[in-house]
C-alpha cells in the first residue's frame, strides 16, 4: 500500500465478505425447499419468494461492494494522487449498507417493488443513486485531477458509469409486462456481459500488471480488443432474451447471432492471460492469488462461455428458457466471472494493505477454501443442468405438467444442497475467516 | 497487432452493437402496440401487475419464462387454467395444494386483488410471443384437437361433451369459455377414472369448485366423456 485512501477499501471488503456468507446460507434454504416440503405455516410466514429475493440481492450487493472498493485500492495507484474525498467513501459505504439491511429487513415484511433481482423498493433506489452519484463524483474527479489517464483508468470508469446509468431503467413502473421485461434486462444483461465485465477487466488489467510486471502498453492493448469484442457481442446480444417476451421476430436472428459468438472474448481473456503469465518477468507467487486468478479466468468461459452458449440459440432456448437450465448458467457463470474476481482482487489486495512484504501471505488455509468452494458451486451447477435437462424434457418436449415433471428434480436438488452446505458453505467460511485473520507469511 | 488497430476494433464493436440495439428497440417499440394488444392494456390490467408485483409472485414463478423457477409459468395460466381454478388457487392454496410437495402461501388477497389479477394474466396470455412456452401452446392444443375432431367419426364421449354443454364453461381446440380449464390441459394430468369420478362429484375431490356435479349420467357415460378427454392428450414427444 502506497497511499493512505487506499485502505477505504478493506471495510467494503470486510462486508462484502460477510454478505457472501449470508447470501449462501440463503441459497441453502432456498436448494432445501425444492427437496423437502416446507409446511404451509412457515410457506405463510417466510415464502420462497422472500427467500429468493434475500439471495440474490446479497449477491448483488456483496459484488457491487467488492468491485467498489478493488476500485478504491486501485485508483491512487493508478492515478499517483490520493482519493480527493475519502470520507465521502465511508458515508457511501455507510448508505448502500444502510440501504441493504432496510431491504432485507423490508422483504421479510412483504416491503418489495415485486421484480425480480430488482426487488428494492424505489424509496431505497433513490439512496442508491445517491451513494452511486457520490461514488462517481469521488472517483471520476480524483481521475481528472490527477490527469494521468491510462486505458485501465478510463475503461474502469467508463464500465462503473455505464453500470449507474443502466440502474435507472429497472426503477420506473411499466404498465406493459413486455416492455418492463425489455428494460430489465438493460439492467441485468447489460450489467453482467457489458458494464460489469468492462469493470472487471480493467481491474484484472491493473491486477496482471503489478503480478506480472509485463509492460503496460501490451496489457491495455489486448484490454482494448477484449472489450471492444465483450461490448460487440454482449449489447446487441441482449436480444438472446427477447425471443419470447412479446418482441418482434428478428431478434430470434439478431439474438442468436451476436450471443452466439459471446464466448469469443472469454476465450481471447483465457489466451490473454496465459500469455502475459508466460511473458511474466515475476515470480508466480503467492501461489494461491495466482490459483483464484487462473480459476476465475478458466470458470468464467466454462460458467459464461460454455454454459451460456448451451442455451442461447433459439431453437434449443424454445425449450429451455425458463428451467433449471438458466439456473445452471446463472451460478455457474455468476461465480466463475465475478465471486472468483472478487476474492481474487481481495487476496491480492488485502496483504498489501495490511503491509505485508511482497504481498506474501500464509496460503495453506486459504487452499482448502478455495478447492471446496470451486468445486462445491461446480458440483451444484451439474446438479442443476441434469434437473434442467430433465425438466426440459418432461415438462416442454412431452407436455408433463410441471409439478409432476418436478418430482424427478427433487432428488437432484438434494444433490444441489448436498454440495451447498458440505462444501460452499464449509468452503466460504474458511474463505471468509482466512482473509479477515491474514498472516504475513513467513519471512 | 498495433495500438492502432486494436483501438479501432473497441470503437467500431462498441458502436455497431449500440446502434443495432437502439435502433431495433426503436423499432421494436412500434410494434409493441400489435405484439402486446395495447388497446386491451386497461386500468383493470394495470392494477392487476401491481397487484402481482406487491406480493412477490414473480420470486417463485415466471411469467414469460423470467423469474424464478419454483412454481408453474404463468404465461398462458388464463387459457390453461381458466378463471375458477385461478381464482380457487388464489383464494385458497392451502386446501388446493393440501397434497402437494410444494405449497402456495396464504396472501389473504382482495376480491378486487383477485379480479384485478385475472385481467393481467387474461391480457398476459394473449401476448403473442412467438408460441412460447411450448408445453402450454394453445396453437398446439388447437391444432390437434382440430384435426382429431375433424378425421374421427363423433365418438359418444365427444356427444356428451356437446351434449352437457360443457364447453360452456371449458374450453376445448378452438372452441368454449375460459372459465373452468382446458379440456386437454386435463388430459395431460389425469386419467379416465379420476375423471369419471370428478365428474360424479366435483365438490368431493376439489372443495369449492365452482362446477356442477354430473351424477345424472352413468358411470359409463362418465367413462366415455373421461376417454374422450384422454385422447385429447397432445405432446408426449409428438407433435
Amino acid at each position: 500500500m502506497e497511499y493512505r485512501s487506499q485502505r477505504i477499501a478493506y471495510s467494503y471488503f470486510v462486508i462484502a465478505l460477510l454478505l457472501f456468507g449470508l447470501q449462501v446460507v440463503t441459497g441453502l434454504w432456498l436448494s432445501l425447499s425444492y427437496f423437502i416440503t416446507i409446511p404451509q405455516a412457515i410457506v405463510d410466514a417466510f415464502p420462497f419468494s422472500t427467500a429468493r429475493a434475500m439471495h440474490t440481492n446479497l449477491l448483488v450487493l456483496w459484488l457491487l461492494l467488492g468491485f467498489m472498493g478493488a476500485t478504491f485500492f486501485m485508483i491512487p495507484e493508478e492515478t499517483k494522487r490520493e482519493l480527493l474525498w475519502p470520507k465521502l467513501a465511508v458515508v457511501q459505504l455507510i448508505l448502500l449498507v444502510g440501504t441493504g439491511v432496510a431491504a432485507l429487513v423490508g422483504f421479510l415484511f412483504g416491503w418489495t417493488q415485486g421484480k425480480p433481482l430488482l426487488e428494492i423498493p424505489r424509496p431505497l433506489d433513490v439512496v442508491i443513486v445517491v451513494a452511486a452519484l457520490m461514488f462517481l463524483f469521488n472517483v471520476g474527479l480524483t481521475m481528472f485531477k490527477a490527469k494521468r489517464w491510462t486505458v485501465t483508468q478510463g475503461s474502469l470508469l467508463a464500465g462503473l458509469t455505464f453500470l449507474s446509468v443502466l440502474y435507472l431503467f429497472g426503477i420506473p413502473f411499466y404498465k406493459n409486462l413486455t416492455v418492463d421485461w425489455y428494460y430489465w434486462w438493460w439492467v441485468i444483461h447489460l450489467w453482467v456481459e457489458g458494464a460489469w465485465e468492462l469493470v472487471v477487466a480493467a481491474l484484472t488489467a491493473f491486477m496482471l500488471i503489478k503480478l506480472t510486471g509485463v509492460e503496460r502498453k501490451v496489457v491495455e492493448k489486448w484490454l482494448y480488443v477484449e472489450l471492444g469484442l465483450f461490448l460487440f457481442t454482449g449489447i446487441a446480444g441482449t436480444g438472446h432474451h427477447y425471443y419470447w417476451l412479446g418482441a418482434p421476430k428478428y431478434w430470434l436472428w439478431v439474438g442468436g447471432i451476436f450471443s452466439a459468438l459471446e464466448p469469443v472474448p472469454i476465450l481471447l481473456m483465457v489466451f490473454d492471460t496465459y500469455r502475459h503469465m508466460k511473458e511474466s518477468k515475476l515470480p508466480f507467487v503467492p501461489k494461491l492469488t495466482w490459483t483464484y486468478l487462473v480459476a476465475n479466468v478458466v470458470l468464467h468461459f466454462v460458467g459464461a462461455g460454455l454454459f451460456g452458449f448451451a442455451h442461447t440459440l433459439p431453437m434449443i432456448n424454445y425449450y429451455t428458457h425458463g428451467s433449471q437450465v438458466t439456473v445452471a448458467h446463472g451460478h455457474l457463470s455468476f461465480f466463475g466471472a465475478y465471486v472468483l474476481f472478487n476474492l481474487t482482487f481481495f487476496y491480492f489486495a488485502i496483504p498489501r494493505l495490511k503491509g505485508f512484504p511482497d504481498g506474501q501471505y500464509k496460503e495453506k488455509r486459504g487452499y482448502w477454501g478455495f478447492w471446496l468452494t470451486s468445486l462445491g458451486v461446480l458440483g451444484m451447477s451439474l446438479a442443476f443442468a441434469v434437473a434442467g435437462v430433465l425438466q426440459t424434457y418432461l415438462e416442454r418436449v412431452q407436455g408433463q405438467p410441471y409439478m409432476i415433471a418436478q418430482k424427478p428434480i427433487r432428488f437432484w436438488m438434494l444433490i444441489v444442497f448436498a454440495h451447498g452446505i458440505l462444501m460452499v458453505l464449509t468452503g466460504a467460511v474458511i474463505i471468509i475467516s482466512h482473509l479477515l485473520t491474514l498472516k504475513p507469511a513467513k519471512a | 497487432m498495433s495500438d492502432k488497430v486494436a483501438k479501432w476494433i473497441f470503437w467500431a464493436g462498441t458502436i455497431i452493437s449500440v446502434l443495432v440495439l437502439l435502433v431495433l428497440t426503436i423499432d421494436s417499440h412500434k410494434q409493441f402496440n400489435y405484439l402486446t394488444n395495447v388497446d386491451k392494456l386497461d386500468a383493470r390490467v394495470i392494477a392487476g401487475k401491481k397487484t402481482f408485483e406487491k406480493h412477490n409472485c414473480n420470486d417463485c414463478h415466471t411469467i414469460l419464462g423470467f423469474g424464478s423457477y419454483y412454481a408453474p409459468d404463468l404465461t398462458r395460466a388464463y387459457t390453461r387454467l381458466g378463471e375458477d381454478s385461478i381464482q380457487r388457487r388464489l383464494k385458497h392454496p392451502e386446501s388446493v395444494f393440501s397434497d402437494s410437495f410444494r405449497k402456495m402461501p396464504q396472501q389473504n388477497l382482495a376480491g378486487q386483488e383477485i379480479a384485478d389479477l385475472l385481467a393481467f394474466f387474461r391480457w398476459v396470455s394473449e401476448i403473442r410471443n412467438n408460441d412460447w412456452p411450448p408445453q402450454h401452446s394453445e396453437t398446439r392444443w388447437k391444432r390437434s384437437t382440430d384435426k382429431m375432431l375433424a378425421s374421427a367419426a363423433i365418438s359418444p364421449g365427444a356427444a356428451l361433451v356437446l351434449q352437457e354443454n360443457c364447453l360452456d364453461c371449458h374450453t376445448l381446440g378452438s372452441r368454449g369459455v375460459a372459465k373452468g380449464q382446458r379440456l386437454e390441459w386435463i388430459a395431460q394430468s389425469r386419467d379416465a377414472l379420476w375423471m369419471a369420478d370428478f365428474l360424479k362429484n366435483p365438490e368431493a375431490i376439489a372443495p369449492g369448485v365452482d362446477m356442477p356435479a354430473y351424477d345424472h349420467l352413468s358411470k359409463e357415460q362418465r367413462l366415455k366423456i373421461a376417454e374422450f378427454i384422454v385422447s385429447l392428450k397432445t405432446h408426449r414427444g409428438e407433435d
